[in-house]
Formats: structure tokens, C-alpha cells, sequence
């Protein structure tokens, strides 16, 4: 079942005089079990587009194909509340939205919304808290109390405990320090391998989109400007110039090694594997 | 010269707990100086201390031959400006030109000089055209840079960036970081930036590294970032160059530990025009 | 939220708009003041037409200002109920058994109605052609002799020129929030009361959260700008009263004399 769009449009304040089009006409297809990275400058319609996925937003015109349900324009849908349950969204900023008084709780109130029992919903939040490596000394603590990097692994949390078939993140790693940030992608990471779950993630950084994501979306005014496998886009150095993007570093040493004669051409994600080619050549 | 002298700073927020420890360094006039640190370092606490918006437990903090003390703390103040991380909320006029006019205000600006500074610093950073825009209007990057041409308007001899690029896009960044190194090279200011961005501290005079509340490392960039050991252990990011440097010693080829990826690849090439 | 014009800033081009707001406020309040005088029908009909002719120089539509007068229908059908009810004196109009409308009723009603539309309106056109940080520089300076008896109006507007700024960013923030929690399954329409006390609190707690971590932020930012309470300080935008605000003073000014005229004759 994969995800669909197919010419879906979104206007903001259609008719009055602030109307503005942020989606237009996109067709797009995300496979499932793949970690998709969509990237764009500010004001692309990334936002906007991952609003479709759980039908936060409606499309203007067009329809949104997600887990065999059909988000079109001209239907109201009606038990939104599945859908919700199947594709988890996380907001940037997420920690923003925590309120209970204790952890344990936060993170249960998502699936007890979804008519799980109390217990069950608790059950599920210790999973969910396991996963996001939050020590069960910490469930009865609230979770005001945490520092910015955990409590944004409990925000996070408290979407894996609906387990969604498909999680959607918006800049997951926005604000935090590189260490922090490495971490929360490691878990994604690992949901997507260990878990089968279906993963998009809009990203600013280059090198977790390299280093973790298969496919990347590119959108651009509004626009489907190119979806691609990551090593396919990164490998032709002229979409990161179009775009004006700062490529990954592997990518910025394999280039710098071109121009002067050293051609790498097998795909390679790591610093060891660049390493060895670059031995490869030298030593011989 | 130094123009910051911080000597066995300790503070705590709750009275327990130190969140900055014996700290110690100084900068010198004109120097380009980064902190870094992962959260929770005590890196933005230096900050707030260096400005006196916390007060410290013990030690002293001495800027320009002041030192820093509740009854003297405006005129530091006069002296010192910052730039916060969230654009928001620094964001205190109603337009751009009211924002900058706000701290002219604070300090008893006459009237009548107020539109001509508010033009030239408005022109500085680049917002001629939107000094009557609303912050809602502007982006992220946009109400930095009006953050920043506020605090110019002010004549400070130091400008503290606390993590001012963290939540922008990639865009923003990169004109904020352009505008810090552009403002270094005018000499004029002396600059700190807490950050968390390897490159940025890359192109800095001096770096200082926290962990802890403590000063872990002080010194020239090309120095104190080669120490991978040392900065994974607390939790830093290393610069690419310097992991390829390493792994290419684990594949037998030896090159100098290098801050520039331009450097290590000349090195490379030199070695492959050797074999 | 887009009909609702109550209270709102329409930026036109009139000789309305450029009058000085403390101008503007005095006047205001003067028009009120002669509004509560019961000069009868002659004098609302003056007041009528010099609220009417005031919006027609600040160039806005009758359609806008009546658009403004919506919330408060609800309360012009509740008065005349009450008066129905209440007012047994003058001539019956309409018997139906023992229950009986009287003229008295009617008229009353009508009085007040009549205040009403005209307070609104001319509250409204004060809003709409006033920049609220104008509007709130006009108090300031208005409150300014009360300094003596420790009004502190410098800091009242200043809080009022802040609330207005954030005004904009904790509307975004509030629905933001309710997206997440939309997410989280939260029905903000249905559900069982204790459901919906949840679905309140998800959303009111985060946003008490960050609204002090942004007051702390603005504190600490206002704070290395120098800022200061109390402390003296320049003030970029200075007020200056012209021909045209003097003018307005003494148009409402001899109106409110006319109608006391009116009232004693």
C-alpha cells in the first residue's frame, strides 16, 4: 500500500485576498518500509504536504491515497481517527506538546485517545519509552523536569505508542546538539529496519538525509521537482547545485578528489569505505 | 590585550548542582572566540553571566577593566551586546524599525538621531526595505538580522551570539554566519559565538570547550579540534577532515591531521603523485 | 475569525487616520459622554450624524461598521425581551390574554439601542483608523499628569504594546498545538465531557508552558538591551497635535455642549 498523491493542490485562504498556493497539482507516490527524506527551502511546501498525510489538511483539489483510505477535496472524510492512528506525525518542536503530570502518562495518552484500556495504553507507553532509550526510573518524573534532548525523545514517544504503521517527522532534529540529533536518527533508523515502519522525515541536514534516509523528494514552490533514490541524487553534483545545496561531506571529498584525478565511483556511505577506495588508489 | 578576564566563575541554578564550574579564560580584544559544548554544558549560562543576567556565585568577571557587579551592571550592559537563539522572542517592536529603535530608547537616544542610526544599521544588515514590516512578516533569518543591527545600534566592544543559528534553515544560517565572520573582519568588535556548528568554529580565532560547566580545552581551532578522543568523549562532533585523516592512518596512509577537507585531499594527491 | 471587524485596525489612507490618536481618544470620550446625555431624539440625531459623517471621512464602508455591531445583536434582542417584560407603563399595543406589550417598552428599548449603535460605532471608528501601538502611545501619554498619583503608564504601555506583538505569534502557537494533539487523537468537537476536559487541558498546559518560557526569553532579551522599569528613557515615536486634531476636539466639544443645551431647554 503505498502512499499517494495524485494532483493534490492545497490553497491557504482560498477567495480572500491572503490566498496562497502552497501545494500545486503534485503527484508523488512513497513506498512503503522506505525512510523518506522530503527536502526544500522554507516556504516549499514541505509542511504543508506532510499536513495531508493524517488529514490535518485537505486537499484544495486532487486526492491523498494513505493506508487504503482516500483523503479527496470534495468528500468530508469521516472517522479521521484510524487514519490518525496509522500514521503517526510528529511536529517540529515537539517537546511542546508534552502536559501530563508524569511521563508514563504523556506518553499513554495518545493510544487511551485511541480507545486502548488504561493498561493497555501504559503497556504500550513503556514500550514506546524503552525504544526512545528513557529509563523507567524516569516514568514517574514530569516531564517538565527533563533536559531538551529527552524530552523530545518522550514527544517522540508518545506517537510510537499508537504504533503507526507510518511515522512522519517534521526537522525531528531541529535544536539539538549533534550528539542528540545522531541519536534520535539512529532511532528512526532502527523503527524503519527492526520494525518495518514506513519513515518520511522533512530535513534541513544533508548529511542525515545521506546517512540514513533511501529516497528523497525534493519539493520547490509547491512543486515535485525530483524523487530519487539518495544515492542517485546526491551522485549527480548538479541537483545539489541547483538547488543550493551544501552536499554531504563524502560527496564534498569525492568531488574534490575528481578534480584532481582521483575518480571514486562506487557508492560509499561511510568514512572507512572512502578511506579504503582512496587506498586503493594510492597505495596499490 | 584582553578585554575579558573571567576568573574561577562558578554558578548554580538551584544551589546544588554547579552548572558552571571554576571557569576561567580570557579573550582577547578583537578575537573571534567560539564555545562549545553539547547542551547542557554550561555554555549558555557563560553567557548570561558575561551580560549579568544571572549573578555569579564566586569569582569575577572583568570586562574592559570593569568589573562586573550589581552596581555597575548598565554599564556593562552598555558594553556588551547578545544575540539569543530563538528569533521570536528577541523580537520586542511591533516593526523593524520600532525594534531597533528600542534599545536607542533604553539608552536615552535623542529623538531626532534615532532615524538617521536606525538607516545606517538597517542598511548594515540588510533590511532597508522591510524596516516598516511586521515580525510575522519575516523570516527567521530576516529577524536576526534585525536582532543584530539592534545591537550594533548600540556601539557595543562585544557581541555574544548564544546559539543565534540554531533554529534557522539553512539559509538563515548561512547568512548569519557570513555576517559574523564579515563583522570579524572589520576588526572593530569583539566576537563570541556558543555554537554548535564545527565549521563556524573552524573559521574562529580561538575555541573554548566545554563539558560540564568546565573548560575542557582552550586554544587555536586547528589545535583543539584535532583531539578526536577527547571531543567524542564529551559527546562533540569531530570535523570530517579530521575522521578521514584517521581513517585513512588505519588504512596505512599517514596525513597530518588537517582542519580543511582541501588540505587532506592535497595531501592525498601529493602521496599519489609520489607512488 | 474573518467577520469579526469588532475592534480591528483597517489600514486606509483618510485624514482620520492621521490624526494624532490622543486627539482621537479625548474626542471619543467626550461623543460618549454626550451620548449618555438625554437630550431626546434631536440630539441622538445630531450625534447620529456626526458619527456618520466621521466614518464617512475615515473612508470606511457602513457594511464594515455594521459588521462590528454582530456581537453584540444577541444583546439588543435580550434588552427588549427584559423591557417587554419589565416596562408596564403608557399604552398597551398588543394584548395576548393577560400578557401585554407597552409603548413605554418599546420606546425604552429603543433608547438604548440607539446608545448602543452609536457607542459601537464610534468606538469602531477609533479602532479602525488607530494603529493599536498608536493607540496605546495615546494612553500613555494620556496618563502621563497621573504619574504623580503612581499611574505607572509608561509600563501599562508597554504591556499593552507587547500583548498586541504577541498577539499574532500565540494564535500560531495555539493551533500548532492543536495539530499535534489532532495527532494524538485528541477530538476537540466530540467526546465525553471527561474527554474533553483532557482534549482542554492538552492544549491549555503546553500553552502556559511556552508562554513563560517566551516571557522569560523577551525578559532576558529587553533586559541586555538595556531595558530598565522606571528608568528614564528616550521615546522614538513622539506625538505632535495639529490643526485637524484641534479641530476634532472642538467639533466634539461644542457637540456635547449642544446637547446639553437641548437637554436643559
Amino acid at each position: 500500500m503505498p502512499i499517494k498523491f495524485e494532483k493534490v493542490s492545497h490553497i491557504y485562504s482560498d477567495g480572500s485576498p491572503f490566498t496562497y498556493t502552497a501545494l500545486k497539482e503534485i503527484d508523488l507516490e512513497i513506498i512503503e518500509g522506505k525512510m523518506t527524506a522530503i527536502i526544500g527551502a522554507t516556504g516549499s511546501g514541505k509542511s504543508t504536504l506532510v499536513q495531508h498525510l493524517n488529514a490535518l489538511l485537505l486537499p484544495t483539489s486532487g486526492k491523498v491515497e494513505v493506508l487504503d483510505r482516500i483523503i479527496a477535496s470534495d468528500e468530508k472524510p469521516t472517522k479521521l481517527k484510524s487514519l490518525r492512528k496509522n500514521v503517526g506525525l510528529v511536529f517540529q518542536f515537539p517537546e511542546y506538546q508534552l502536559f501530563e503530570e508524569t511521563i508514563i502518562k504523556d506518553v499513554a495518552f495518545g493510544p487511551k485517545n485511541f480507545e486502548f484500556s488504561e493498561e493497555e495504553a501504559i503497556a504500550k507507553a513503556k514500550k514506546a519509552l524503552a525504544m526512545v532509550d528513557i529509563d523507567p526510573s524516569y516514568y514517574d518524573k514530569s516531564p517538565l523536569d527533563l533536559s531538551g534532548g529527552q524530552k523530545r525523545r518522550v514527544a517522540i514517544a508518545g506517537i510510537l505508542a499508537m504504533d503507526p504503521k507510518v511515522i512522519v517527522l517534521d526537522e525531528p532534529t531541529a535544536g539539538l546538539d549533534p550528539q542528540g540529533a545522531k541519536a534520535i536518527m539512529e532511532l528512526f533508523k532502527k523503527l524503519n529496519k527492526e520494525y518495518n515502519k514506513t519513515i518520511i522525515i522533512v530535513s534541513h541536514d544533508m548529511e542525515h538525509v545521506f546517512n540514513y534516509c533511501d529516497d528523497v523528494v525534493v519539493l520547490d514552490h509547491g512543486n515535485v521537482r525530483c524523487h530519487l533514490s539518495v544515492d542517485q541524487f546526491f551522485k549527480d553534483s548538479n541537483w545539489c547545485e541547483q538547488l543550493h545545496i551544501i552536499p554531504p561531506f563524502i560527496i564534498q571529498a569525492k568531488e574534490l578528489l575528481k578534480n584532481r584525478g582521483i575518480e571514486i565511483t562506487k557508492d560509499i556511505k561511510t568514512v572507512d569505505e572512502l578511506a579504503e577506495e582512496i587506498a586503493k588508489k594510492v597505495i596499490k | 590585550m584582553e578585554c575579558i578576564k573571567v576568573k574561577d566563575l562558578s554558578y548554580s541554578y538551584d544551589g546544588e548542582n554547579f552548572a558552571v564550574k571554576n571557569v576561567s579564560f580570557n579573550i582577547n580584544k578583537g578575537s573571534y572566540t567560539t564555545i562549545i559544548g553539547h547542551n547542557g554544558s554550561g555554555k549558555s549560562t557563560i553567557a548570561k553571566l558575561l551580560i549579568g543576567l544571572l549573578e555569579k556565585n564566586s569569582g569575577s568577571i572583568i570586562i574592559e577593566d570593569l568589573e562586573l557587579n550589581m552596581q555597575n551592571i548598565y554599564k556593562i550592559r552598555n558594553k556588551v551586546g547578545i544575540v539569543f537563539q530563538n528569533p521570536d522572542n528577541q523580537f520586542i517592536g511591533s516593526t523593524v524599525r520600532d525594534d531597533i529603535a528600542f534599545g536607542l530608547e533604553n539608552h536615552c537616544v535623542p529623538q531626532e538621531q534615532m532615524d538617521a542610526i536606525i538607516d545606517e544599521f538597517a542598511k548594515k544588515v540588510n533590511m532597508t526595505n522591510f524596516l516598516d514590516s511586521e515580525p510575522t512578516h519575516l523570516s527567521g533569518g530576516q529577524k536576526q538580522r534585525v536582532a543584530i543591527a539592534g545591537v550594533l545600534a548600540m556601539h557595543p566592544d562585544i557581541i555574544i551570539f548564544d546559539e543565534s543559528t540554531s533554529m534557522l534553515d539553512p539559509q538563515g544560517k548561512d547568512e548569519i554566519k557570513k555576517f559574523i565572520y564579515q563583522l570579524h573582519q572589520d576588526k572593530q568588535l569583539t566576537i563570541i559565538s556558543i555554537t554548535h556548528d564545527i565549521e563556524e568554529v573552524s573559521i574562529s580565532d580561538d575555541v573554548i570547550v566545554m563539558n560540564d560547566g568546565q573548560v575542557v580545552m582552550h586554544g587555536k581551532p586547528q589545535d583543539v579540534l584535532i583531539n578526536d578522543k577527547q571531543l567524542v568523549e564529551i559527546k562533540l562532533d569531530v570535523p570530517f577532515s579530521v575522521k578521514l585523516s584517521l581513517a585513512l592512518a588505519n588504512k596505512g596512509i599517514k596525513i597530518d591531521k588537517q582542519l580543511s577537507l582541501e588540505k587532506v585531499v592535497d595531501e592525498i594527491c601529493q602521496l599519489n603523485l609520489k607512488k | 475569525m474573518g467577520s469579526f471587524t469588532l475592534g480591528k485596525y483597517l489600514p486606509l489612507n483618510s485624514c482620520i487616520h492621521k490624526l494624532d490618536p490622543r486627539a482621537k481618544i479625548i474626542a471619543m470620550l467626550i461623543v460618549l459622554i454626550a451620548i449618555f446625555i438625554p437630550a431626546g431624539w434631536l440630539g441622538y440625531g445630531l450625534i447620529a450624524l456626526a458619527v456618520i459623517s466621521l466614518i464617512f471621512m475615515a473612508k470606511l464602508s457602513l457594511k464594515f461598521v455594521i459588521k462590528a455591531m454582530k456581537p453584540m445583536l444577541f444583546m439588543m434582542v435580550f434588552l427588549l425581551v427584559i423591557n417587554i417584560l419589565v416596562v408596564k407603563s403608557g399604552t398597551i399595543i398588543l394584548s395576548i390574554g393577560s400578557f401585554a406589550i407597552y409603548t413605554d417598552a418599546i420606546i425604552q428599548t429603543l433608547y438604548i439601542v440607539v446608545r448602543l449603535v452609536l457607542m459601537i460605532m464610534i468606538t469602531t471608528a477609533l479602532t479602525a483608523t488607530t494603529k493599536p501601538l498608536d493607540l496605546t502611545l495615546g494612553i500613555e501619554d494620556l496618563l502621563k499628569p497621573f504619574a504623580r498619583f503612581k499611574v505607572p503608564s509608561h509600563e501599562i504601555a508597554m504591556l499593552i504594546s507587547i500583548a498586541l506583538r504577541f498577539i499574532p505569534d500565540l494564535i500560531e502557537e495555539t493551533q500548532r498545538i492543536m495539530k499535534a494533539q489532532t495527532s494524538r487523537g485528541v477530538d476537540l468537537k466530540e467526546g465525553k465531557l471527561k474527554e474533553k476536559v483532557m482534549a482542554i487541558l492538552s492544549l491549555i498546559v503546553p500553552l502556559f508552558v511556552s508562554a513563560f518560557q517566551r516571557a522569560e526569553d523577551l525578559a532576558n532579551a529587553m533586559e541586555a538591551r538595556g531595558y530598565a522599569p522606571g528608568a528614564t528613557r528616550t521615546r522614538y515615536k513622539v506625538l505632535k497635535m495639529e490643526r485637524n486634531d484641534y479641530i476634532l476636539l472642538v467639533v466634539s466639544f461644542v457637540l456635547c455642549i449642544a446637547l446639553i443645551i437641548l437637554a436643559i431647554l
